[in-house]
C-alpha cells in the first residue's frame, strides 16, 4: 500500500480519467483520485484545470479526505481566486463544525489561502475561533491572524485582532500563550505602529507559559522577553532565574534563545556575584552546542564568537573544545579557529601553537593559510608569545610548502610591524626564500621587509634589483611596495639604489597606466628632488605599532548582535537593520508592484531613472579632486601635494588593502568620458533634426510577474509610436537567482500582422535583481490575418534561453496611424460618399477630461488623428472632421460633435473596413480622456 | 518564520515542497543547487548551512540521500530553522521506521509527508514535533497500520485530538495501559578525542545520552539516581525531566513519554584513560614509507571485550602502492582516496592486533611532511567509561516496573594523530 503508484498515471487521459474518479461516489475512490492529483502537484505537474471537482470533495465527513482537499486547496486556490470563493461556504461551515481538529483545520486553511477576496468572508468564524474553547483551535486561530495580517493588515487591524491577541497572551493554555506571542512578533516586525509591547503585567504571563509550553513555544516566548528592559536588577534576576533552566534543554535553539535572554539581563544586573554565577552556567551548554551536527556547531560558533568578544570570562577555560578535529567540516574549522585565537592567553599559547602548527601540515589549503594567520595574529596579541610564535613559524619555513612559506611571510611582516627591531635575526631564513614567491601578498610583504631592513641585509639592492627586472609584469600591490621599498633603499643608502631609483621611477611615472602607482612615484620624485632630509624624515618615519582587531567588532556593533544573538545578524555579524531593511524592503517592493497596477500612477521605474542619474552625478562630483591632481602633474616637481597625503600613504604600505579603494576610484573618470560625447551630441544635435528629437515618455505598464515572490521575472512595457517607427519598449527585471540570456521575443499570430522587427533581443544577459530597458522596433509587414478577429490584447512570448513567459500587452490602435493621414475637404467629402452607408457607424464617448475640443483635438493630431475642418453649429455644439490612415492605407473618416451642454462627443465615424472600428472607437475614447 | 521547505535528492530533484506561506518558485532549489556544486568544486566541501540571496535565506541541512531546505523571507533564528529541519527527519526516520530516508520512501509516503508538515508546523511556526502527538494526529504507515486500513476502512487519521495533548504533559496522553509494565534505559557514551602521536591526550570529552523506552500504564511519577550523579555537570533534559529536583537533589525527576525517546543528554570532561591503544607509526624517507599501526587493550576492571574495532588510514593523495600485512582482521584500501580501512574485530586476549609494511610514493612527488591523523571506531559494551549507573528507579504507581539498564561506550570522534 505505498503511495508510489500514485505517480505512475502518466497516460494522456490521465485528467479526464481523475475528473471521472473524483465524481465518483465512493470515498474511497475520491481519496485515491485526491492523492492522485496531489501526487501529480508533487511533481509539479498542472493540475489547477481540476480545481472546481476537488473542491467539491470537501463535502465531506471523511477526515483524511478533507485533509488531502484542503491540502490541494491551499496550493491552488492562488491561481484560481475565483473559484477559492466557492470553497468559503464549506470553510464556514467547518469552522463551527462540533469537532474541534475539523474546526482548527478549517481556520488554519482559510489563512493559508492568500486571497484577498476570501478574507472578508473569514473574519466572522475566526473571531469565533480565537474564543473556542479548545486550546488546539485557538492557537490555530491566533496564528491564522498572522497569516491575515499578511494578506491584508487594513482588515485586521480594522477588525480588533490584534487586542484579543495581546489579551490570549494571558491564556490558561501555554501553547495558545505561545503561538500568540508568535504572531504578535511577527507582526510586530511588519506593522508600522509597536503593536506588541512587553510590560510587568505580561512578563509574568509569559514566564509562567514558558516552563510549560512546547521546546518551539519557548523559542517563541524567549525571543520575545529580549524586546523588555528590565525596570530594576532584581525584576532582571528574577527573570534570569526563571531561564536559567532552559539551558538545560535538549533542543539547542531553547539554549541558543535562553542565552540570548540571560546576556542581555546580564547588563541590569548589579551583583557582580550573579553576573558571574551566570557566565558559569551558560558554558556548559554553549560547549555541547559543539557536540552536535555540524550544520548547529557552525551557528553555535558564531555566535560564541560574539559571547566572548563580550564576555571572555564565560569560556575561558574551554579552550579544548575548540580544537579542530580532522574530519570536521571546513566552515566549522575556519569559526573554531578563530575563537581559538579570542580564547589565546599567555597561559595557554604553548598548547595553542601546537594546535596551529599540526593544522598547517593539513591538506585543506584555505584552513593552512589561515592556521598560519593565526599564528601570527597570536605573536601580534600577546607579547610574551611572539617569540615562540616566530620560531613555529620558522619551523613551518623549513617545510618549504609553497603556500605555507608564504602565508608565513605575510604574517611575519605583521610581527616586525608590531615588535620592530626585535626579529631582524630572521630575515636571512626570509631570504632563502624568495625564488618560491608567487602570490603579490607574499611577495609584497616580503620587499616590505627588505625595504624596511634595508640597511641590515647587505644585498637588499640585489634582491630588490632581482625583483625589478620583473617590475611590469608584476600585480601592482607588488609594484607599489617595489616602488617605495627601494626609495627607503635610496634613502638609507644612496650609493647603491641611486639606478635603481630612476629606474622604478621611470617605470611607475612614465611606463604604468596605474594611477596610483604615477602618483605616487611622482610624489617620490618631487620630494626627492626638492628636500632629500625631508623625504628622509617622511618615508622613513616611525610607524604606529599595530594590534590585531581582525576578528574584533566595533563596540556598538557588538552590543548590538549581543542582543541578536541566536538572529541571522549574529551569523553574519551584520547590524539587524541590514537584514530587516531587506526584507522589509522586499515586502514593500512586492506590495508596491501590486498596486502599480491599479493606480497606474507614476511606474517606479521613472524614479530609478532618476536614481541612475543621480548616482552618475555623484562620482563626477566627487571626482573632481582626481582632476586636480591630474593637472598639477604637468606643472612639475615645484608644487609638492600636502604632506599628511604623503605620510598616510607610506603608513599603508602594511596593508595594502587600501590600493583596491585607490584604483576603483580610477574607474570613474572613464566613466566621465563616456558620458561627455553623449552630452555633446545632446546639445549639438538638437537643432539639426527639428522637432522633436527625444521620444515622448512611455508609460510602462505591468504585464509580468504580479506576484514577484512566485515569479522569475516583472516585465512592464508599452506599444509606442515615434517618428513613424513602432516600437515595445519593454523593461525586464530579473527577480530569479539566476543570470537570463539570450532574450527572444515571439508575437503571436495577430490581426495587424505586428511581428517584432528582430526576434533576438538586443540586451545580454540579465543578472539577478538587474533591470534593463529594451526597444523592439516593430514591423507591420508581416503576414496579417484577416479571418482573425481583432483583437487589441497583443499575446507576445519573451524566451530567455530556457524559459519562456507569456503575457499580454494592450496594443493602441492609435500607433497603427501613420503620419500621412490628412485629407484636404475634396478627397474627404469624395471619401465619405464612396463609402456605403452601411458601414457607417455612431457612438458616444463622454468626456471626462476638460471639455475643450481645441486640446483635445490637438492631442489627437499628436497621435495623427487629424483636423480637417470645423464648424460650429449653434451654441452647444461644435463639429470637428478628421480622417487618419492606417499602416495598411485603411483611411478612417471621422465626425466628431462636441455637445458643451451634455459634456459628450458623438462620434460618427466610415471606413472601407468596419471590422477593426470596434477597436478604434476603444482606442479613440481612451485618447479623449487621456490627452497626451 | 520558515516560508517553505524543499526535500532534494542528493542529485538536486525535488522531492516535496511544502509552503507554509505563499509560493515560492521552485527555482530557488536551482539556486542552492548551483551553491551545493560550487562548494564541493571549490574546496571538495560541503555548502556551508546558512546562504543569503538576493530575496531569501535558506538554511539547509544534508543527510544521507537527502537535503532538507528551509527558505526564510524574514529574520528567524537559523538555529530553530536547523533543529526543525532536524527534527522533521528524525520524524520521518521513526515514522517510516527506518535508519536512513531516500527517494522511494519519500515516494512511498508523500501523503503522510505532508500531513506531517502541515501538523508540525502552522504559517511557518514549529508547532509540535513531539512523535507521541503526531502519531495520535497521523498514524504511521506500517503493515499492522495497513492492514487495519486494509480490513476497516478506517483512515490513517485520527477524528479526535489527543488527550491532555494541549496540557502542561504534551508529551504523554492519559488512559495508556500495557498488561505488563516495564521500562529500558541505554546508557550510550560516545568517546570524543584527539590523541598525539605519543599517546597523550590532546583533548578529551565523553558525550553520553539515555535512551529510554517506556511501557508503562497510566501517568507513572519516576525517581531515577544515579551511583554518582556529580560527574555530570552539563546535561541537557527531556522536557519531562523536572529541573529544579536536579538541581537540589541530583536525581532525575520525571513522568516518561510513552515509548522511545531520549532521557537526557550528558558531557563529561577530565577522562584520562582509555581502555584502548593506538600506536602508529608512519614515516617517509626515500620515495616510500614504514608503517607501523599496533593496536591493543588495557587492563581494565571488570574486564571487557572490545568489539567491532575499525582503524581507518587515510594515506596522502601522493602514496601509489602499499604493502601491508596484518595479524588480526583484514584490511582493504580505496585506491581513489588512498584510504585504508582496517577491520581488527575484537581485540584477542592473546596477542596484539598490528598492521605493517611499506607504502610507496609517486616518484616526483615530494615526500609528505606527515601522515594524516588516523581515525577508530570501537565499542564496548556494559560498560561505561565514565562509570555512570543507574542506581535506583522509584516508581509512584501501584505496580513495580520491570527495570532494565544496558550501557555501552563507543568511539565517537577518536582521533589518533601521527
Amino acid at each position: 500500500m505505498s503511495d508510489s503508484k500514485y505517480f505512475q498515471t502518466t497516460k494522456k487521459g490521465e485528467i479526464h480519467e481523475l475528473k471521472e474518479e473524483l465524481l465518483s461516489q465512493r470515498e474511497d475512490k475520491k481519496k485515491e483520485a485526491v492523492k492522485k492529483v496531489i501526487a501529480a502537484m508533487t511533481v509539479g505537474k498542472d493540475v489547477s484545470m481540476l480545481f472546481t471537482h476537488v473542491l467539491n470533495c470537501m463535502q465531506t465527513h471523511n477526515l483524511e479526505l478533507k485533509k488531502l482537499v484542503y491540502l490541494y486547496v491551499m496550493n491552488y486556490a492562488k491561481n484560481h481566486p475565483d473559484r477559492a470563493i466557492l470553497a468559503v461556504n464549506t470553510f464556514q461551515k467547518d469552522a463551527s463544525d462540533p469537532n474541534p481538529l475539523i474546526r482548527a483545520l478549517a481556520v488554519r486553511t482559510m489563512g493559508c489561502i492568500r486571497v484577498d477576496n476570501i478574507t472578508e468572508h473569514l473574519c466572522e468564524p475566526l473571531r469565533f475561533c480565537l474564543k473556542d474553547q479548545d486550546p488546539y483551535v485557538r492557537k490555530t486561530a491566533a496564528v491564522c491572524v498572522a497569516k491575515l495580517y499578511d494578506v491584508n493588515p487594513e482588515l485586521v487591524e480594522s477588525q480588533g485582532f490584534l487586542a484579543i491577541l495581546n489579551d490570549m497572551l494571558g491564556d490558561s493554555n501555554p501553547m495558545v500563550v505561545a503561538n500568540a506571542v508568535a504572531a504578535l512578533t511577527e507582526i510586530d516586525e511588519v506593522s508600522k505602529h509597536e503593536i506588541f509591547r512587553i510590560n510587568q503585567n505580561n512578563l509574568n504571563k509569559l514566564l509562567a507559559a514558558l516552563q510549560a509550553t512546547t521546546e518551539w513555544g519557548q523559542i517563541f516566548i524567549l525571543n520575545a522577553l529580549c524586546k523588555y528592559n528590565p525596570e530594576s536588577s532584581q525584576e532582571a534576576e528574577s527573570v534570569c532565574e526563571r531561564v536559567t533552566p532552559r539551558l538545560q534543554h535538549a533542543n539547542s535553539a531553547v539554549v541558543l534563545s535562553s542565552i540570548k535572554v540571560l546576556m542581555k539581563y546580564m547588563n541590569s544586573i548589579h551583583n557582580n556575584d550573579v553576573v558571574r554565577a551566570l557566565c558559569k552556567k551558560m558554558a556548559p551548554p554553549l560547549v555541547t552546542l559543539l557536540s552536535k551536527e555540524p550544520e548547529i556547531q557552525f551557528l553555535g560558533l558564531r555566535n560564541i564568537n560574539l559571547i566572548v568578544q563580550k564576555r571572555p570570562e564565560v569560556l575561558q577555560y574551554e579552550m579544548k573544545v575548540f580544537f579542530c578535529k580532522y574530519n570536521d567540516p571546513i566552515y566549522v574549522k575556519m569559526e573554531k579557529l578563530e575563537i581559538m585565537i579570542m580564547l589565546a592567553n599567555e597561559k595557554n599559547i604553548e598548547e595553542v601553537l601546537l594546535e596551529f602548527k599540526e593544522y598547517a601540515t593539513e591538506v585543506d589549503v584555505e584552513f593552512v593559510r589561515k592556521a598560519v594567520r593565526a599564528i601570527g595574529r597570536c605573536a601580534i596579541k600577546i607579547d610574551r608569545a611572539s617569540e615562540k610564535c616566530i620560531q613555529v613559524l620558522l619551523d613551518l619555513i623549513t617545510t618549504k610548502v609553497n603556500y605555507v612559506v608564504q602565508e608565513a611571510i605575510i604574517v611575519i611582516k605583521d610581527i616586525f610591524r608590531k615588535y620592530p627591531n626585535k626579529y631582524e635575526g630572521v630575515i636571512a631564513t626570509l631570504c632563502a626564500n624568495l625564488e618560491s614567491l608567487d602570490e603579490p601578498e607574499a611577495k609584497a610583504s616580503m620587499i616590505w621587509i627588505i625595504g624596511e631592513y634595508a640597511e641590515r641585509i647587505d644585498n637588499a639592492h640585489e634582491l630588490l634589483n632581482s625583483f625589478l627586472e620583473g617590475f611590469k609584469d608584476e600585480n601592482s600591490q607588488v609594484q607599489l611596495q617595489l616602488l617605495t621599498s627601494i626609495v627607503k633603499l635610496f634613502l638609507k643608502r644612496p650609493k647603491d639604489a641611486q639606478q635603481m631609483v630612476q629606474t622604478v621611477l621611470n617605470l611607475s611615472t612614465q611606463e604604468s597606466d596605474n594611477p596610483d602607482l604615477r602618483d605616487r612615484g611622482f610624489v617620490y620624485w618631487r620630494l626627492l628632488a626638492t628636500n632629500f632630509e625631508a623625504a628622509k624624515a617622511i618615508v622613513l618615519s616611525e610607524k604606529p605599532l599595530i594590534t590585531d582587531s581582525t576578528s574584533h567588532l566595533e563596540d556598538s556593533l557588538l552590543n548590538e548582535l549581543i542582543n541578536n544573538i541566536s538572529t541571522l545578524a549574529s551569523v553574519y555579524h551584520k547590524p539587524p537593520e541590514t537584514f530587516v531593511t531587506k526584507l522589509k524592503g522586499l515586502k514593500r517592493g512586492g506590495l508596491r508592484g501590486v498596486r502599480d497596477e491599479d493606480e497606474d500612477e507614476e511606474p517606479e521605474y521613472v524614479d530609478d531613472d532618476n536614481n541612475n542619474i543621480s548616482n552618475t552625478m555623484s562620482p563626477q562630483n566627487s571626482q573632481q579632486g582626481y582632476g586636480q591632481q591630474q593637472q598639477q602633474q604637468p606643472q612639475g616637481p615645484q608644487k609638492t601635494g600636502s604632506l599628511i597625503d604623503l605620510d598616510l600613504s607610506d603608513l599603508n604600505f602594511g596593508s595594502p588593502v587600501n590600493n583596491n579603494q585607490m584604483t576603483g576610484g580610477y574607474g570613474q573618470p572613464q566613466q566621465q568620458q563616456q558620458q561627455s560625447p553623449n552630452d555633446l551630441s545632446f546639445l549639438g544635435g538638437g537643432g539639426g533634426r527639428g522637432g522633436p528629437s527625444t521620444p515622448p515618455k512611455v508609460n510602462k505598464v505591468l504585464v509580468y510577474g504580479k506576484e514577484p515572490n512566485h515569479q522569475n521575472i516583472v516585465i512592464s512595457g508599452a506599444f509606442t509610436r515615434f517618428n513613424g517607427r513602432i516600437s515595445l519598449e519593454l523593461n525586464l527585471l530579473n527577480t530569479s537567482q539566476i543570470s537570463m540570456q539570450k532574450f527572444k521575443i515571439q508575437f503571436y499570430q495577430n490581426y495587424f500582422g505586428i511581428t517584432p522587427a528582430d526576434p533576438i533581443l538586443s540586451c545580454g544577459s540579465l543578472e539577478p535583481n538587474q533591470q534593463t530597458d529594451i526597444s523592439i522596433p516593430i514591423n507591420t509587414t508581416g503576414a496579417s490575418s484577416p479571418q482573425m478577429n481583432p483583437v487589441i490584447d497583443m499575446c507576445i512570448m519573451v524566451l530567455p534561453s530556457q524559459e519562456r513567459f507569456y503575457f499580454k500587452i494592450t496594443f493602441p490602435f492609435n500607433c497603427l496611424l501613420t503620419e500621412n493621414g490628412p485629407l484636404d475637404k475634396e478627397s474627404y467629402l469624395s471619401m465619405w460618399k464612396s463609402i456605403p452607408e452601411l458601414n457607417e457607424r455612431s457612438r458616444d464617448i463622454p468626456v471626462r477630461v476638460q471639455f475643450n475640443p481645441d486640446s483635445i483635438l490637438k492631442s489627437l493630431a499628436s497621435k495623427n488623428i487629424f483636423e480637417i475642418v470645423r464648424k460650429r453649429v449653434g451654441n452647444q455644439e461644435e463639429i470637428s472632421f478628421l480622417s487618419c490612415k492606417t499602416e495598411n492605407s485603411i483611411y478612417i473618416l471621422l465626425e466628431l460633435t462636441f455637445n458643451y451642454q451634455t459634456n459628450i462627443c458623438r462620434c460618427v465615424s466610415k471606413t472601407t473596413s468596419p471590422d477593426i472600428m470596434a477597436l478604434f472607437e476603444h482606442t479613440l475614447e481612451f485618447l479623449i480622456n487621456n490627452p497626451y | 518564520m520558515l516560508s517553505s521547505l524543499f526535500i532534494l535528492t542528493e542529485t538536486g530533484d525535488i522531492l516535496i515542497e511544502k509552503h507554509w506561506r505563499g509560493l515560492i518558485n521552485r527555482s530557488i532549489c536551482d539556486y542552492f543547487w548551483d551553491q551545493v556544486l560550487a562548494s564541493k568544486k571549490e574546496n571538495g566541501s560541503v555548502v556551508p548551512p546558512v546562504i543569503s540571496t538576493p530575496k531569501y535565506y535558506l538554511i539547509n541541512i544534508q543527510r544521507p540521500n537527502i537535503y532538507l531546505l528551509g527558505v526564510l523571507q524574514t529574520e528567524v533564528p537559523p538555529l530553530l530553522v536547523i533543529d526543525f529541519l532536524q527534527r522533521i527527519y528524525e520524524t520521518f526516520l521513526e515514522y517510516f521506521s527506518t535508519t536512513a530516508i531516500n527517494e522511494n520512501i519519500i515516494r512511498d509516503n508523500f501523503v503522510h509527508i505532508y500531513q506531517l508538515l502541515d501538523e508540525m508546523a502552522d504559517n511557518g511556526f514549529p508547532f509540535t514535533t513531539e512523535l507521541n502527538f503526531l502519531k495520535e494526529m497521523i498514524r504511521p504507515p506500517g503493515v499492522i497500520n495497513n492492514v487495519i486500513q486494509g480490513v476497516t476502512g478506517s483512515s490513517n487519521i485520527t477524528d479526535l485530538l489527543p488527550n491532555g495533548s494541549l496540557g502542561a504533559i504534551q508529551w504523554r496522553k492519559t488512559g495508556i495501559r500495557y498488561a505488563s509494565n516495564e521500562i529500558f534505559f541505554d546508557i550510550t557514551e560516545d568517546i570524543d578525542c584527539i590523541i598525539d602521536n605519543n599517546g597523550g591526550i590532546v583533548s578529551c570529552e565523553v558525550n553520553g545520552e539515555i535512551l529510554s523506552n517506556s511501557k508503562l500504564s497510566g501517568m507513572p511519577d519516576l525517581t531515577l539516581t544515579f551511583n554518582n550523579p556529580r560527574m555530570l555537570d552539563d546535561v541537557s533534559f527531556h522536557p519531562c525531566v523536572r529541573y529544579s529536583k536536579w538541581e537540589n537533589e541530583r536525581v532525575l525527576s520525571f513522568i516518561p513519554p510513552d515509548g522511545n525517546f531520549k532521557l537526557l543528554n550528558y558531557r563529561i570532561k577530565g577522562i584520562n584513560q582509555f581502555p584502548i591503544y593506538i600506536k602508529p607509526q608512519i614515516s617517509f624517507g626515500d620515495g616510500g614509507g614504514r608503517v607501523n599501526v599496533i593496536v591493543g587493550q588495557k587492563p581494565m576492571n571488570p574486564s571487557k571485550l572490545i568489539e567491532n574495532v575499525i582503524i581507518t588510514i587515510p594515506f596522502p593523495k601522493s602514496v601509489n602502492n602499499t604493502n601491508l600485512q596484518v595479524n588480526v582482521g583484514t584490511y582493504s584500501i580505496d585506491e581513489a582516496t588512498k584510504v585504508c580501512r582496517w577491520n581488527v574485530g575484537k581485540i584477542p586476549k592473546e596477542k596484539t592486533p598490528m598492521l605493517s609494511g611499506f607504502v610507496n610514493l609517486t616518484p616526483g612527488q615530494p615526500l609528505p611532511e606527515s601522515n594524516p591523523p588516523i581515525t577508530a571506531q570501537f565499542k564496548i559494551v556494559m560498560f561505561t567509561i565514565s562509570g555512570l549507573a543507574v542506581d535506583s528507579l522509584a516508581c509512584n504507581e501501584k505496580y513495580k516496573p520491570y527495570k532494565g539498564v544496558r550501557s555501552m561506550t563507543r568511539a565517537g570522534k577518536f582521533q589518533v594523530r601521527v
